[in-house]
C-alpha cells in the first residue's frame, strides 16, 4: 500500500497540474472571445510590452546565437564530410538541423530563459501585493488584463523569433559556405529551397503555436499559484523552467514524430 | 446589496475563523465590521469582494452568485464594486493616476470620461502632486488614498474598506472620514467598513458585525497544499480547527 501511495502521489499532482493547464487555457480563451471593444485598447497596450519585453528585447540575443549556430553547424560538417562533396549537401544540412530542429527548439528555450521567468516572477510578486485581487474585485478581469496579452505576446514574439532565428542562422551557414567554397548567395539559397517543404513550414507554425502555450502557461500557474511569501518566488521560477522545458522538449517530439516518422 | 448564508472560511494558514455566518445588507445600508487583529474582518471582506474562495456557504451581491461560483468575476460588468486595501493592491507597474483610471478605461468608459474621473478623484484626495508617481514612490498614506480614489473613481454601487484610518495622520484621517460620512449618506451606494475599533468611525450610523477574537492555536497548524487563486481551480482545505467563531449584530456605539 504504501508503494502504491508513493506511485499514485506524484500521479495525481502531474494530473492536478494538468487539469490546472487545461483550466487556465480554456479560462483565458472563453474571457477573451467575450471582450468588449472598449477592452481591447488596455490588452492591446499590454500584449505590445509583452511583445516588446519578449520579442524586440530578446532579438539580439536571438540572432547573435542563430548567427554563430548556422556558422559552426556548416564548419562541423564541412569537417567531417569535406571527402563527400559536403557542398552538395548544404541545403540539406540547413534545413534539416537548423530549420526544422533547432530554430523553433533554441528560440523556446531563449525565451524560457528570459521571458517565462520574468512572467513567474512578476504574477507571484502581484499576487502577494494583492494586485491581483485588487485587479478581479475592481472589475479588471485578470484573465484578460493579466493572462490573454501574455499568450498573445508570447506566440507573436517567438512567431517572429523563430523566423528571425531562421534567418540569422542562414546567414551564418551562407558566410561559412562562401569562405570554404566559394559558393554564390544565388546556389546557396536555391539548395536550400529545393530541401524545405510545405510540411516543414506546417510543423514550424505547430511548434510556435503549442510552445508559446506551454512557456506562458506553465509561467502563469506557477506564478498564479503563489500565495504566502517572497520566498516561493524564486521556487516557481525554477519550476517554471523546469517544466517549461520539460515539456517544450516533448511537444517538439511528438510534432516530429508526427510530421516525420 | 449582499446575502450570505451559511459562510464558513479559513485563515491563510487553515484555522477556522467563521462558521455559520447568515448576513444580509440592503441597498444603501453600512455595516461596520469589528474585531481584534487576527479575527477575520479583512478574509471577510475578501470574501464578499470574491476575490477568497469560502470553505462553505453561499455569497450573493445584488443577486448575483458570488459564492459557489467565480468570485469576483460574475460580478464584473454587472455591478461596480470598489474595494480600498489594508495594504497593498495598487499595480506596481502603473503610476498613482493610471491606476485610478485602469478600471475605468476596462469599463470602456470613453477617453476623456476617464481622465475627469480619476482627475477628479486624485484632485479630492489630494494626490494631484503625486498622481505620475508609481506607488513605491509616495508614502504609505498616498497610497492608501490611491486606494480611496481608485474606489472613488468607479463611483460605486458596493464599497468595501478595509481599515481605511489605519496608519493616517490627523489631516489624512478627516479627509478619509469626510469620504465615508459621503458614501454612508448615499442611498445608491452600500458601505462595508472593516476597522480594529468601532470608536475609530464615530457618528457613523451603522449596523455593527463583531467577530469574536481569534484563539492562539495549541499547534502549528497545517497549511493547506497547494492554493491557487480564488478565480483559478478549487483550493483543498485539509485542516481544520475545532473552535467556533461567533459574531451579533448590534447598533453601533
Amino acid at each position: 500500500m504504501v508503494f502504491l501511495a508513493r506511485l499514485g502521489a506524484p500521479v495525481r499532482g502531474f494530473l492536478e497540474f494538468l487539469g490546472d493547464q487545461a483550466h487556465l487555457v480554456l479560462r483565458t480563451l472563453r474571457h477573451g472571445f467575450s471582450l468588449r471593444s472598449g477592452q481591447w485598447a488596455v490588452v492591446g497596450a499590454q500584449t505590445k510590452l509583452q511583445i516588446r519585453f519578449t520579442g524586440l528585447d530578446a532579438a539580439l540575443l536571438v540572432g547573435g546565437t542563430a548567427l554563430l549556430l548556422g556558422a559552426v553547424t556548416l564548419i562541423q560538417a564541412f569537417s567531417q564530410l569535406s571527402g563527400l562533396g559536403a557542398e552538395n549537401y548544404i541545403g540539406t544540412l540547413m534545413v534539416l538541423i537548423i530549420l526544422r530542429e533547432l530554430g523553433p527548439l533554441l528560440t523556446a528555450v531563449l525565451v524560457i530563459g528570459r521571458s517565462s521567468t520574468a512572467i513567474a516572477a512578476e504574477l507571484g510578486a502581484m499576487q502577494l501585493n494583492g494586485e491581483v485581487d485588487a485587479l478581479a474585485a475592481h472589475g479588471v478581469n485578470p484573465y484578460q488584463y493579466l493572462l490573454l496579452p501574455r499568450w498573445l505576446g508570447a506566440l507573436l514574439s517567438i512567431f517572429a523569433l523563430v523566423v528571425f532565428f531562421d534567418g540569422a542562422a542562414l546567414a551564418g551557414g551562407f558566410l561559412v559556405a562562401r569562405l570554404k567554397y566559394g559558393i554564390s548567395w544565388g546556389f546557396f539559397l536555391e539548395s536550400v529551397r529545393q530541401a524545405l517543404s510545405n510540411l516543414d513550414f506546417a510543423a514550424t507554425l505547430l511548434k510556435v503555436v503549442l510552445f508559446a502555450g506551454a512557456i506562458t502557461f506553465h509561467a502563469c500557474h506557477f506564478g498564479l499559484r503563489i500565495r504566502r511569501s517572497q520566498t516561493e518566488i524564486p521556487q516557481a521560477v525554477t519550476r517554471t523552467v523546469v517544466s517549461a522545458l520539460v515539456a517544450v522538449f516533448i511537444i517538439d517530439g511528438l510534432v516530429a514524430a508526427l510530421f516525420y516518422f | 446589496m449582499i446575502q450570505i448564508r451559511g459562510l464558513e472560511f479559513d485563515s491563510p494558514e487553515g484555522r477556522l475563523l467563521m462558521e455559520g455566518l447568515d448576513l444580509d445588507v440592503r441597498r444603501g445600508a453600512t455595516l461596520l465590521v469589528s474585531g481584534a487583529s487576527g479575527s477575520g474582518k479583512s478574509r471577510l471582506l475578501k470574501v464578499m469582494a470574491g476575490t477568497e474562495r469560502p470553505r462553505r456557504g453561499e455569497v450573493r451581491i445584488a443577486g448575483h452568485l458570488v459564492w459557489p461560483g467565480d468570485g469576483a468575476l460574475s460580478l464584473a460588468g454587472r455591478v461596480r464594486m470598489g474595494f480600498a486595501f489594508a495594504a497593498g493592491g495598487l499595480l506596481s507597474n502603473l503610476s498613482l493616476e493610471d491606476n485610478v483610471a485602469l478600471p475605468l478605461r476596462f469599463l470602456g468608459l470613453p477617453p476623456a470620461e476617464v481622465a475627469r474621473r480619476a482627475g477628479a478623484a486624485l484632485e479630492r484626495l489630494g494626490l494631484q502632486p503625486v498622481a505620475k508617481l508609481r506607488p513605491h514612490a509616495v508614502s504609505g498614506s498616498a497610497r492608501k488614498h490611491a486606494n480611496l480614489a481608485r474606489v472613488l473613481a468607479l463611483e460605486p454601487e458596493l464599497v468595501l474598506l478595509d481599515e481605511p484610518l489605519e496608519g493616517l495622520d490627523a489631516a489624512d484621517r478627516a479627509l478619509t472620514q469626510e469620504l465615508i460620512q459621503a458614501w454612508a449618506g448615499d442611498p445608491a451606494c452600500t458601505l462595508v467598513v472593516a476597522s480594529e475599533e468601532a470608536q475609530a468611525l464615530p457618528g457613523l450610523e451603522a449596523d455593527h458585525l463583531q467577530l469574536a477574537p481569534a484563539p492562539v492555536p495549541l499547534e502549528c497548524p497545517r497549511p493547506s497544499k497547494s492554493r491557487t487563486p480564488a478565480w483559478g481551480s478549487s483550493s483543498s482545505w485539509p485542516w481544520r480547527s475545532s473552535w467556533a467563531c461567533w459574531w451579533r449584530r448590534t447598533p453601533a456605539p
